[in-house]
């Protein structure tokens, strides 16, 4: 783990130029630009507001908050695992000819979407005040779950870059992984609408604690129980130590099958 | 006295490579290979049992057929692969010209580009900024150096990667063939950059098939062969040595 925040340290100009090149590629050749990054959630909210808000109604109030508040940390956990698990393989033409630490490339995609969701809260708060939406003081809160998104997003994104080197199948997999996630999270739903009976299966998410952690905060104005508190930031840490531990195990052997 | 006038040493080095015959690239391979049991790789000795040392300020040429190990030794001391046995050092900042524009993103600029491959290269953002300007001027790309490098012409493109990577300002230059293209206007100035280096005590290694080059720059010439060092010499007489060896080949096809 040593070398993990060393190294990100050490090589932390160098991420932040391929975070920015990844978002720079994305909104290359349209004319709004990064403009895009604010414009893409917005939007989504304009229509995620009309179809919930007057067309479909549902018995939650409100309920385009309440699905934003976990849909666009799930959008970044399933964006960031999208970007990563391709970053070492995408990268290997590099890799085989300058030395370079392993890491930067998922660490950079990280981080690069990173930006992108922090950008996406500023649309949320904009769509919050324009519904008359209370703004919540929870809303101070946000950085603890965040913390928790990010290492386990981390974490899970060193396993599949690792593997999917040795079989490129794992990008096609983390695909359909993450549309069957989705739907076992509460994102689209609460919790509450899940019969007593299966809500176990529900509590084995990891994702789970770090959801529950911002629908409460920007949906209830709550804040989460302790253990819930220790349990995202616990999920983060195993899923962090357990996925940097397969890359590290196998990052020298990476140039040999790229 | 004599270790630290040592720049890159090779002591019994072996780079093995596991060739790997339908390499089980997806998951349905790789149960098919369980379920026949059968070994579907060899592995084959890229360099055998090499051993040299190359001393601070010397050019040194390395010859060889296609094939025969030459780059993988400049991939060894810069540390892209690590040797399956013997033991590799290298001292200094080493910057290799293995492929130029190797991290060159075709839709960022030319200033990007400078930026993002001097970081690969291991340069600092402000020792990036700091040699910017030279590296323009070098370049000879003037208005073009804040276009994306797809609307680069090849010979802005070579200039520019040459450019970042000699900037670099290594100890240790590894040339991987580059120079032979380009035009005459480019070589030239290529060469003089080397000649700057050679003057100011740099180390260089340089692979080739371009024999004239190698016998008019460098010190001692290696000739690999099959994964072998076969010969190490003065220039005039390793070239010789690789050109009756390329006629032997040829006499075996011939025959």
């Amino acid at each position: 783990m040593g070398e993990l925040f060393r190294d990100t340290y050490r090589y932390r100009e160098l991420i932040w130029a391929l975070a920015l090149k990844e978002l720079r590629v994305r909104y290359k050749r349209s004319v709004l630009g990064f403009l895009w990054a604010l414009l893409n959630p917005a939007l989504l909210m304009v229509v995620l507001t009309l179809v919930f808000g007057t067309i479909m109604r549902f018995s939650i109030d409100h309920y385009a908050v309440f699905l934003l508040s976990t849909l666009l940390p799930w959008t970044f956990f399933s964006q960031s695992l999208a970007y990563s698990v391709e970053s070492i393989v995408g990268n290997g033409d590099l890799l085989k000819k300058v030395r370079i630490a392993q890491l930067v490339f998922p660490v950079a995609a990280v981080v690069s979407n990173i930006i992108n969701f922090l950008l996406s809260l500023l649309p949320l708060m904009l769509l919050i005040a324009l519904m008359r939406f209370p703004l919540h003081w929870t809303w101070v809160y946000l950085p603890v779950p965040m913390l928790g998104l990010f290492l386990f997003t981390l974490g899970t994104a060193f396993f599949f870059a690792t593997i999917n080197v040795f079989y490129r199948d794992v990008s096609h997999i983390v695909q359909i992984l993450l549309s069957a996630w989705f739907y076992f999270s509460p994102v689209i739903y609460s919790l509450d609408f899940v019969s007593s009976k299966y809500r176990w299966l529900f509590r084995i998410n990891p994702m789970l604690y770090v959801l529950n952690g911002f629908r409460l905060a920007v949906y209830y104005g709550m804040l989460p129980s302790l253990k819930s508190v220790g349990m995202s930031l616990a999920c983060g840490i195993i899923a962090l130590i357990v996925g940097f531990a397969v890359f590290r195990r196998y990052q020298n052997s990476f140039v040999y099958y790229v | 006295m004599a270790e630290d006038r040592c720049s890159v040493q090779f002591d019994d080095v072996v780079q093995r490579f596991r060739v790997i015959r339908e390499r089980p690239d997806t998951l349905r391979e790789f149960f098919a290979r369980i379920r026949r049991q059968k070994a579907t790789y060899h592995d084959f000795e890229a360099l055998k049992h090499v051993t040299f040392r190359i001393a601070k300020g010397e050019m040194v040429g390395i010859i060889g057929r296609n094939g025969s190990g030459k780059s993988t030794i400049l991939k060894v001391i810069a540390g892209v692969y690590a040797p399956s046995s013997g033991r590799v050092e290298v001292h200094g900042r080493i910057a290799p010209l293995i492929e130029l524009g190797a991290g060159f993103h075709h839709e960022l600029t030319g200033r990007e580009n400078i930026l993002l491959n001097g970081l690969l290269l291991g340069l600092s953002k402000r020792q990036v900024q700091e040699r910017e300007e030279r590296i323009v001027e070098f370049a000879e790309l003037g208005d073009f150096i804040d276009s994306p490098i797809k609307q680069y012409s090849s010979g802005m493109y070579m200039r520019l990667a040459f450019a970042v990577a000699t900037e670099v300002d290594p100890d240790v230059l590894l040339i991987d063939e580059i120079l032979a293209v380009g035009d005459g206007g480019f070589r030239q100035k290529c060469f003089d950059r080397i000649r700057g280096f050679r003057a100011a005590g740099k180390t260089i290694l340089y692979v080739s098939h371009d024999l004239g080059g190698i016998r008019e720059f460098c010190d001692r010439v290696l000739l690999i062969h099959n994964g072998q060092l076969i010969e190490d010499g003065l220039p005039d007489f390793v070239t010789a040595q690789y050109e009756a060896l390329l006629g032997q080949h040829v006499d075996s096809i011939v025959m």
